[in-house]
């Protein structure tokens, strides 16, 4: 996958990120990838900072005492990276790293993190997420994972990878759709409808063992999964009673208790953080919006009131901003929605967008849209200012952020 | 044609699907270990200090070969990898080009013979007789009137307007054609398959075509045939038979398309 950056920032940190000085010594496992491609791609990709050339670094630092500060100030740094590797135990190695202020001369950061040859990858991401806290404020969100389907050669893939859509691993593949994947509250699992059975279906699929089974497989279709915060129900549409109801299911019973009545169509669910919510899709008002509705009493109030088609939502981890697909004039933009204020913000000039969701730490979202007529997944912060765009040979949908 | 060949792969699917639910069967395994990473959030700020986080990747495995026709889930390997039976691929149907159409759903079949006669033209003004005598071939449609272009029972998509369900007049004797055949044919099962254009939300669209396929329910419903012998059931915007991006396109996609178990 290629990741295009469409925006940024006004003002980007400028970061010195220097290879990690990597200990050659008995037991340490070869062929390692120096981090630092990882962390600057990470950085640099984000928006938020420019990152410095540091190709011309020798021999690299392997702890703060042997760096130059005031060179990387000069050189027009505000803060600088520098990390080290050396074996620890058999087939296990050792990260650290620290982050420097140029400016001011002083440490920000340090850590040490202990993993296998395979796990740097990761702990690279984690390294960039310590970085962006301690420059910006901030968590990052860099560590966390995505699933998406991928149409490509007639056939649809589930695949999980790498927030920076690097390490990508087909989960499922099926002749027929497959949509909606929904990551369980602890990432250990997948919810998603496929059309397998020439009719949708919703499954949930460990990621451990690529063990799945039909939880919701009614008369009729059944669609739309979403995961409770304990992870032990999934509200779902099915329509085994009426055109498209919104039920709870429970995954140990496997009863399906039905939570909208009437005859409208209701659709896209999706859990409050704090559990007190369901906010889902209802054309009831004569139209598709966003409503919501108590968990505890079932009463559902309207949320989005503006234009006439406003769907798949999606609710920031704190639970205080909402994300939707918003059409204006016939196209299909990424909205959110500050819920206590009200304000509605339009946040993309593409007009096929689809399928928000929020990473981790709030600040992203994740979407699918066409360029060109071929399906690309996206990235925009929430206020709007850094984009980018992830795009592959095959048509991309249907994205996912998870833990 | 590509119509026919899909209604083959969806007769040799739901053979498969009738007896127990064989989803496991379905599936084969391919061991896949999941990246998982412990936070190092607890890891203290050090100056050279150990408090370490471990971060516990499992190692990619690959194993067992996947059917062509398939589902293929993939997973670490915590169990014992292990590729599942023959009948798996099965259920999954793949097309055998030329292979004919039979009703599975009836295994006494008075109506099978007929199928047989899939080209010739039997025409029928069929009068519904809902008896227990075998069906007059020149009377009552047949499983082969289904493939007979020129017979109303061979047509089997109905268009909507833009965010509509409601089924146009000039269906009408569509929808009456095929009442008539599933209260001839008891044996008869239909599955309605709302379809959707590709605008907006793919869960919104698959709630529509899902309404598109209820309302020809309905009428069918209205017309004497009972809930038992239909199923409704939605495709969304996920199977366009129009590929282009306006409305023409769009138009054409906009459906619900009537299919019969074990055609």
């Amino acid at each position: 996958m290629t990741i295009e950056i469409v925006g940024g920032a006004a003002n980007r940190i400028p970061v010195a990120i220097l290879p990690f000085s990597i200990t050659q010594a008995p037991g340490m496992p070869s062929g390692l990838h120096n981090p630092v491609e990882v962390v600057a791609g990470d950085l640099g990709r984000s928006g938020y900072f420019r990152v410095l050339d540091t190709t011309d670094v020798a021999v690299p630092p392997a702890e703060p005492r042997e760096l130059q500060l005031p060179v990387w100030k000069s050189r027009g740094a505000d803060a600088v990276v520098i990390g080290q590797i050396r074996p620890r135990g058999h087939d296990r190695i050792e990260v650290r790293f620290w982050l420097l202020d140029a400016v001011r001369q002083t440490q920000l950061t340090a850590l040490v993190y202990t993993t296998t040859p395979e796990g740097l990858r990761t702990v690279a991401h984690k390294i960039a997420d310590a970085v962006h806290l301690a420059l910006l404020g901030e968590p990052g969100a860099y560590g966390g994972r995505i699933a998406y389907i991928l149409k490509r050669n007639g056939r649809y893939e589930l695949q999980v990878a790498d927030a920076d859509s690097q390490n990508a691993v087909t989960v499922t593949v099926s002749p027929e759709p497959l949509i909606s994947p929904a990551w369980s509250p602890d990432g250990q699992r997948l919810a998603y409808v496929s059309f397998e059975d020439k009719k949708p279906v919703v499954y949930v699929q460990n990621l451990a063992d690529g063990r799945r089974r039909a939880v919701a497989k009614f008369r009729g279709s059944n669609s739309a999964p979403a995961w409770s915060r304990d992870g032990r129900r999934l509200a779902v549409a099915l329509s085994k009673d009426e055109t498209s109801q919104i039920y709870l299911l429970d995954l140990l019973t496997g009863d399906a208790i039905r939570f909208t009545r009437g005859g409208a169509l209701d659709t896209e669910p999706v859990f409050s953080p704090d559990g007190q919510w369901l906010y889902f899709t209802s054309d009831r008002g004569g139209s598709p919006q966003i409503y919501r509705a108590s968990l505890a009493t079932g009463a559902a109030t309207r949320v989005t009131f503006e234009g006439s088609y406003n769907v798949s939502p999606a609710l920031s981890p704190d639970g205080r901003t909402l994300a939707f697909v918003h059409r204006r004039d016939g196209r299909f933009h990424i909205a959110v929605m500050d819920l206590n204020s009200h304000q509605m913000q339009v946040l993309t000039e593409t007009v096929h967008d689809e399928s928000p969701s929020f990473a981790a730490n709030g600040r992203m979202l994740l979407y699918a849209t066409l360029v060109n007529d071929r399906g690309v997944l996206a990235t925009v912060s929430v206020d709007g200012k850094v984009k980018q765009r992830l795009s592959q040979s095959g048509d991309l949908r249907e994205p996912a952020w998870g833990p | 044609m590509k119509q026919l060949a899909y209604s083959i792969l969806l007769a040799a699917l739901l053979a498969g699907c009738s007896g127990t639910p064989s989803k496991e069967a379905a599936i084969e395994d391919r061991g896949i270990k999941a990246t998982e990473a412990a936070s190092a959030d607890g890891a203290k700020i050090v100056e050279a200090v150990e408090t370490s986080a471990a971060a516990g990747v499992v190692p990619v495995s690959e194993a067992a070969g996947k059917s062509a026709e398939g589902v293929t889930t993939s997973g670490a390997a915590t169990a014992p990898v292990s590729a599942k039976t023959g009948e798996s691929v099965q259920t999954h149907g793949v097309v055998v080009p030329g292979s004919e159409a039979k009703p599975l759903v009836d295994g006494k079949s008075a109506a099978s013979g007929e199928a047989k006669n899939a080209g010739a033209a039997t025409e029928g003004k069929a009068t519904a007789q809902e008896g227990a005598t075998l069906p007059k071939p020149d009377a009552v449609p047949t499983w082969g009137d289904l493939k007979n272009p020129e017979h109303p029972l061979s047509k089997r998509r109905l268009l909507f307007d833009y965010d509509s369900a409601a089924i146009r007049d000039e269906y009408r004797p569509i929808l009456e054609a095929h009442a008539q055949f599933m209260k001839a044919n008891k044996e008869a099962k239909a599955i309605l398959q709302g379809h959707a254009d590709e605008r907006g939300s793919r869960e919104y669209n698959l709630a529509l075509g899902q309404r598109r396929a209820e309302s020809v329910f309905n009428a069918m419903n209205l017309l004497g045939v009972p809930d038992a012998q239909m199923e409704a059931v939605s495709f969304g915007e996920e199977k366009p038979v129009a590929e282009g991006h306006d409305e023409t396109a769009w138009q054409q996609n906009r459906r619900t398309e009537i299919l019969y178990q074990g055609e």
